[in-house]
């Protein structure tokens, strides 16, 4: 993706870009925590750094925000905001990473994201991280009557350590649909999700897809918890492919309510050695063919 | 000089044992059958020869070109020249065939397939004819010198068959490709005349024909019986 596209660009504690649009309002959240008092609700104090996005009418660009570290031992902590207006439909691509190796970064990142009435929003986030690298992210999605969620989070490069934590707050009809992936070597991942069915006729999946290897540590733990007559499910899936990692998945269903349907489905397993074989069959390295039925695995 | 050549093999799976003892040689261009029951180690032998780890040799070679490959990868057999089709192949969910054939096609072969196969993820839902006919035209993009068929033609109507069939002929024997037809009913040598043909029973190849025909009319009238007795027979 060129950086000329980034609607926000951020390296280090630097932002190198901002981009006007009729569509949309983007600032740096200190700028709009001071312009606009409804902003004030969703933080405790002002916020220093980070991202307000506000898109008020229907665009058919991708959104693209890139948050980057490029120096030594950098410390991030953004509060970013991202609202869509009622009947808005959008699409993100948030890119988080870091540019060399050995910066010994952190980045933490926390978010609110609200979804007014009828809002539609595809959301594709994707972290690059460096082995020395800290990552801690908590999100908040506000879905808001009739408004839909596509949500696909992707780890591809694991830092040291990566702490992940979503929760969904979901209103009346509204749809989130969750999908988290992370191929996690050498480092500690942490996960915790909550889908929070609000009222009635909410409703959610949360998939994850966990790959850990190389001494790599995953600790997952997914909840539903049906505070009115909703639907929600948890499908929870790892691949552990040495002995020196561990993979730890803990669904979890809390029902308040005697009309709400929620489920889960979790499994940890090994690559098929029949797969494995088959496609070294046709011609792949067992590397190779381990990296394709993880990147399936992954899809 | 034989392309291939097996010399009393002896292999087990896990604690089985499945081949007792298996001679075979195939030349280049030759056309061989091997029949048998189910069971008898057809399929094994096929995915021993190919590379399948699941499966240790005790004894006996396996000779391509007169080169020893028993300690040979399945990818370095297939660069080789050696190419199996499966008999059940396994379905890879999330992998398309377009991502695999990136990875290994080199070859400037027009594809037979249409870009809506090559979006479908390797092996999923497919149909048993659509799994035979998809794992025929793979191995067309692997260049080799040899091509196991291992029951291509179990689940073929005769239609598929005998295209199947064509194929095999235009593709592989009339381009002087070795060709070892696995096949428990012997229906695909009704359009394919083998030069040779053997039968395995219980581990062991018992018998070798030339041509087809007799020991194909014996299979069609004792099913496989006599060659169980023809094997004990033997062994007394």
């Amino acid at each position: 993706m060129k950086n000329a596209e980034n609607v926000y660009w951020q390296i280090d504690n630097r932002i190198k870009q901002i981009c006007l649009m009729d569509e949309a309002e983007i600032l740096p959240i200190n700028k709009a925590w001071q312009k606009y008092n409804w902003v004030k609700k969703y933080f405790k104090q002002k916020p220093k750094q980070g991202y307000f996005i506000w898109i008020k009418k229907q665009s058919k660009k991708t959104f693209s925000t890139c948050v980057s570290i490029a120096n030594k031992n950098t410390k991030q902590k953004l509060e970013n905001l991202l609202v869509l207006e009622k009947g808005v439909k959008a699409k993100i691509e948030g890119n988080c990473n870091s540019l060399k190796k050995d910066l010994s970064g952190i980045h933490q990142a926390t978010g609110k994201i609200v979804l007014k009435e009828n809002a539609t929003l595809k959301y594709n986030h994707t972290h690059s991280w460096k082995e020395k690298d800290i990552v801690e992210t908590n999100y908040d999605f506000f879905l808001e009557k009739n408004s839909k969620l596509n949500y696909t989070y992707k780890s591809f490069s694991s830092p040291q350590k990566l702490r992940i934590k979503t929760t969904l707050n979901i209103f009346e009809n509204a749809t989130a649909k969750v999908v988290l992936m992370a191929d996690c070597e050498h480092g500690e991942t942490n996960i915790k999700e909550t889908l929070s069915l609000k009222e009635k006729g909410s409703s959610g999946i949360i998939k994850l897809r966990l790959v850990g290897r190389n001494n790599s540590k995953i600790s997952a733990c997914s909840k539903v918890l049906a505070q009115a007559e909703g639907k929600g499910h948890l499908d929870c899936q790892g691949i552990l492919l040495d002995n020196n990692s561990s993979i730890s998945l803990t669904p979890e269903l809390l029902c308040e309510n005697k009309k709400a349907q929620i489920t889960h489905e979790a499994s940890i397993g090994k690559i098929s050695q029949e797969e494995l074989t088959y496609l070294r069959m046709r011609g792949l390295t067992e590397k190779q063919a381990i990296n394709l039925i993880i990147s399936g695995f992954l899809q | 000089m034989n392309l291939l050549e097996i010399k009393n093999l002896k292999a087990r799976a896990n604690e089985k044992a499945v081949l007792m003892g298996v001679n075979l040689e195939i030349k280049q261009g030759e056309v061989c059958a091997l029949l048998g029951p189910n069971a008898c180690g057809k399929s094994s032998l096929a995915q021993i020869i190919s590379g399948n780890p699941k499966y240790k040799i005790i004894e006996g070679k396996i000779l391509f070109k007169g080169k020893s490959i028993a300690n040979f990868a399945p990818e370095k057999r297939v660069k080789l020249g050696i190419a199996l089709t499966w008999q059940n192949p396994p379905s890879v969910k999330g992998v398309k065939f377009s991502q695999l054939f990136k990875t290994t096609l080199k070859t400037k072969k027009r594809f037979p397939w249409t870009q809506e196969f090559l979006e479908r993820e390797i092996n999923v839902d497919f149909s048993g004819g659509e799994k035979k006919m998809s794992e025929l035209f793979q191995v067309l993009f692997l260049n080799p010198k040899i091509v196991i068929f291992d029951e291509i033609d179990s689940g073929l109507d005769i239609k598929k068959l005998e295209i199947a069939a064509k194929i095999i002929k235009k593709e592989f024997v009339a381009k002087n490709i070795a060709v070892l037809l696995i096949t428990h009913s012997g229906e695909i040598l009704k359009f394919l005349k083998p030069d040779f043909t053997s039968v395995m029973v219980c581990g062991k190849i018992i018998c070798k024909e030339k041509g087809h025909k007799k020991t194909l009319a014996t299979i069609k009238k004792h099913d496989y019986e006599k060659c169980r007795k023809c094997l004990l027979a033997d062994r007394q």
